[in-house]
C-alpha cells in the first residue's frame, strides 16, 4: 500500500477499562469497560463521525487514541507510527501531529492569557520557529479561522462562544497537525453560530487535508461533516458505514432508533417513531451477549447468548459493517 | 383576546450588572389560550428564560426587577402579587420543569417525600392519599414499578427518569399552566423522544397549557401549536407552527430555520449560516436589533426599530418581512 491509499489513522482492538474500587481497602471490585475492542480507520483528509449517547464511551475513545487516557489494550497507528508503542518522552513529539478540540473552549482556554499568548504557547513548548515567524504564524491562523489582528491582545472572556471556539481551533492548528479529535466541538454553540463553526471545520479539512475524528451526540451535525460514521453503544462500535449509506440505509436497530428519535423541524412530517423502552444499562453491569438487546425491539434468544461481531453486510456493496445477529 | 389564560403585555425586565443596567427583555407581549402549547424559542441570551421566570415570579431581585408591563393569569395581575400570594399561585396554578432535574429535586429526600409534600401543602390531601396520588402520577409518566421507585432518592434514577418525576410532580397539582424550560436539552435523543411523548400525552389529558422554552426548533415543530421567536430581548415573530416553518416572515426566523443541521437526502456543500453574532444588550444598535446580521437591512432598519405588527394570526417585527404566503389559519 502506498501512502495515499493507506489510512492515516488505524485503531485496532482498542480498549479502555477503568478499575472500579470499593470496600475498606479500596480494592478493585470490577472493571468499567468504557471502550471495548474498537477497530476502525480514518483515511487521509477525511472525517470520521463518531456518534452515540452520553456514557457510550465516545469521548473516552477519542482520548485513548491520543493517549490522554492510557489504553488498556489495542493499537493506534498514526501515519505509520505506532502511537501506543511510544515511550512517554517520544509521545510529546508525536502529539504535534495530533490535537484535540473540546466542547467548552471557555474551560480549555486559560482566562489569564491573551489570544496571542495562547496561540504562541504550543510553538514555544515545541521550540518551533523564531519569535518573528511564530507571530506571523499566529496571524495566519487567525486569518484562517476568520479573525483579525485586533483580537491578539484580548482575553477569552471578551469573546462569544463561537469566537472562543474559533480560537480553540486556531490553537489546535498551530503545530500543523495531521489529525484532530473534535470532541462535541460545536455542541455548546447556538445553531446560527454552530453552522459557522461547522463550515469552518469542513473547510479546514478540505484545504489543509487534516483528518478529523468528529465526536458528537448529534446525528444531523455528524452527517453534514463526515465521510464515514461509526455508531457506539456501551463501549462498542455497533455500526460503521460511509455517511450516505448509514443515513439512507441504517442497519443496526439502535442506529434506526437513534435516527428516528431526532425531532424534525417540520410540523407536517410527523414520522412513525421507534421509541426505545427503558434506559441505557449501566456499563458496570452490561447485559450478556449483545449490549443493546435489553432495549432492542428485534431481540432474539441468540442475542442474550452471544455478542454479535462487527461484520461486513453480506451483499457487500458498500463497506458497511454492523454488529447485529439480524444480518 | 379576553379568552386568554395568560396574557403578557409590554413586559420589561431589567438587571443591574457591573457594566450597567441591561434590559434582558424589552417589551415582550403574547397570549396563551387554555390548554395550548406555545414554544418560546431563541438562542442563548434572547430572553426566553427570563420571560418564563418573570411569569413564575422568580426573577432574582436584586439584581433583577420587572420594570414595567403586565402579566395576567386568568385576568389576575401577577406582577403586583406579594411573595406569599405568588407562592400560592405557583403551587396551584402554575408549575415548572427545568433543564436539569437534579438541581430542582432535593437530593436528601426521597421522591415520595417530595411529591407528597407538594400535594399535602397545596391540595390539602392526607399523607396517605397524597402517596397514592403520587404513585398514580409516576405510573402515568411511565416509571416502571412506581410503588417501589417512589421510595428512591433522586440519585438512584437516570436523567430521563428524574425528568419524568419532575413532570409527574409538576402535573400532580393539576396546574392551569406548565412552564417547561429546556426540559429535554440535557437528555439523550432516545430519552428525549420518550419524555416529550409523555409530556404531550399528559398535557392533552389534563388540558394543561404549556409554555415550552427551547432553543430546539425541531422540538417546537413536534410538540407546539404556536411559537414565539425571540431575539435580543424582543419578540420578532409569533405564528402558528405550520406557518412559521413553511414561510417564516422574519429574516431571523428564516436564518435560524435554515441553519439547523438536519438529516438531508443530499448533503449540502455548505450549511447556511447567519453571519456575525448576537448584539451586546448593553450596546444595542438604535434601529432593528437584527440589522447587523440581516441580508435585507437598509437605512430605515438601522434608524428605526420595527414594531411587532399582527396580521392574520401572525405577528412580525420587521420593516421588510417575507410576504404573507396565505397560511390557512
Amino acid at each position: 500500500m502506498n501512502r495515499e491509499t493507506a489510512p492515516l489513522l488505524r485503531v485496532e482492538g482498542l480498549s479502555k477499562h477503568f478499575p472500579v474500587r470499593g470496600g475498606f481497602f479500596r480494592r478493585v471490585t470490577g472493571w468499567l469497560k468504557a471502550v471495548d475492542d474498537v477497530s476502525f480507520q480514518i483515511a487521509h483528509g477525511q472525517t470520521f463521525g463518531l456518534v452515540g449517547e452520553s456514557g457510550c464511551g465516545k469521548s473516552t475513545l477519542g482520548r485513548a487514541i491520543l493517549r490522554l487516557h492510557e489504553p488498556t489494550a489495542g493499537r493506534v497507528i498514526l501515519d505509520g507510527t505506532e502511537i501506543t508503542a511510544l515511550p512517554r518522552r517520544a509521545l510529546t513529539a508525536a502529539r504535534r501531529r495530533m490535537q484535540i478540540i473540546f466542547q467548552d473552549p471557555y474551560a480549555s482556554l486559560s482566562p489569564r492569557r491573551t489570544v496571542l499568548q495562547t496561540l504562541l504557547e504550543p510553538m514555544e513548548v515545541h521550540r518551533i520557529g523564531t519569535p518573528r515567524t511564530r507571530r506571523e504564524k499566529v496571524l495566519e491562523l487567525l486569518h484562517i479561522v476568520g479573525m483579525g489582528p485586533e483580537v491578539l491582545h484580548r482575553y477569552p472572556h471578551e469573546f462569544s462562544g463561537g469566537q472562543r471556539q474559533r480560537i480553540g481551533i486556531a490553537r489546535a492548528l498551530t503545530l500543523d497537525p495531521r489529525f484532530i479529535v473534535a470532541d462535541e466541538a460545536v455542541s455548546a454553540l447556538d445553531v446560527s453560530v454552530q453552522s459557522q463553526v461547522l463550515n469552518l471545520i469542513a473547510r479546514l479539512q478540505r484545504e489543509l487535508g487534516i483528518s478529523f475524528l468528529f465526536i458528537s451526540h448529534d446525528l444531523a451535525v455528524v452527517q453534514h461533516i463526515s465521510h464515514q460514521v461509526g455508531v457506539m453503544y456501551l463501549g462498542r462500535l455497533v455500526e460503521i458505514a460511509p455517511a450516505e449509506d448509514l443515513y439512507r440505509d441504517p442497519l443496526h436497530p439502535y442506529t434506526r432508533a437513534l435516527l428516528s428519535a431526532i425531532p424534525v423541524p417540520d410540523p407536517k412530517r410527523r414520522r412513525k417513531r421507534i421509541v426505545l423502552q427503558g434506559d441505557v444499562p449501566s456499563p458496570l453491569a452490561p447485559p450478556s451477549g449483545c449490549p443493546f438487546r435489553t432495549r432492542c425491539p428485534e431481540a432474539m434468544p441468540l442475542c442474550a447468548e452471544r455478542a454479535p461481531r462487527l461484520t461486513q453486510r453480506h451483499d457487500g456493496r458498500a463497506p458497511h459493517r454492523v454488529a447485529c445477529h439480524l444480518y | 383576546m379576553s379568552s386568554a389564560l395568560l396574557s403578557i403585555r409590554d413586559l420589561v425586565v431589567e438587571f443591574s450588572t457591573e457594566r450597567g443596567r441591561v434590559r434582558a427583555i424589552d417589551g415582550v407581549s403574547f397570549d396563551l389560550a387554555p390548554g395550548e402549547t406555545l414554544g418560546l424559542v431563541g438562542e442563548s441570551g434572547c430572553g426566553k428564560t427570563v420571560t418564563a421566570l418573570a411569569v413564575l415570579g422568580l426573577i432574582p431581585s436584586p439584581p433583577g426587577r420587572i420594570l414595567s408591563g403586565s402579566i395576567r393569569l386568568e385576568g389576575r395581575e401577577l406582577t403586583r402579587l406579594g411573595e406569599r400570594e405568588y407562592r400560592h399561585v405557583r403551587g396551584k396554578l402554575i408549575s415548572m420543569i427545568f433543564q436539569e432535574p437534579m438541581t430542582a429535586l432535593n437530593p436528601v429526600l426521597t421522591i415520595a417525600t417530595q411529591m407528597t409534600d407538594v400535594l399535602v401543602r397545596h391540595q390539602g390531601m392526607s399523607r396517605r392519599r397524597a402517596r397514592d396520588r403520587a404513585v398514580e402520577m409516576l405510573a402515568l409518566v411511565g416509571i416502571p414499578s412506581p410503588e417501589k421507585r417512589i421510595d428512591d432518592y433522586p440519585h438512584q434514577m437516570s436523567g430521563g427518569m428524574r425528568q419524568r418525576v419532575m413532570i409527574a410532580m409538576a402535573l400532580s397539582c393539576n396546574p392551569k399552566l406548565l412552564l417547561a424550560d429546556e426540559p429535554t436539552t440535557a437528555l439523550d435523543v432516545t430519552t428525549q423522544a420518550q419524555v416529550l411523548e409523555e409530556m404531550v400525552r399528559l398535557q392533552e389529558r389534563f388540558g394543561t397549557a404549556v409554555i415550552l422554552v427551547t432553543h430546539d426548533l425541531g422540538v417546537v415543530a413536534e410538540t407546539c401549536r404556536r411559537a414565539v421567536v425571540m431575539y435580543a430581548g424582543r419578540v420578532v415573530e409569533e405564528a402558528p407552527v405550520e406557518c412559521l416553518f413553511e414561510q417564516p416572515r422574519h429574516p431571523y426566523t428564516e436564518g435560524l430555520l435554515a441553519s439547523i443541521p438536519r438529516i438531508r437526502e443530499e448533503k449540502l456543500p455548505e450549511l447556511p449560516t447567519i453571519p456575525g453574532s448576537v448584539p451586546d444588550l448593553l450596546h444595542l444598535p438604535p434601529g432593528c436589533r437584527f440589522a447587523d446580521r440581516c441580508p435585507r437591512a437598509d437605512e430605515l432598519c438601522r434608524r428605526r426599530e420595527p414594531k411587532l405588527e399582527l396580521r392574520c394570526d401572525i405577528a412580525v417585527a420587521c420593516h421588510h418581512p417575507n410576504r404573507y404566503a396565505g397560511c390557512r389559519e
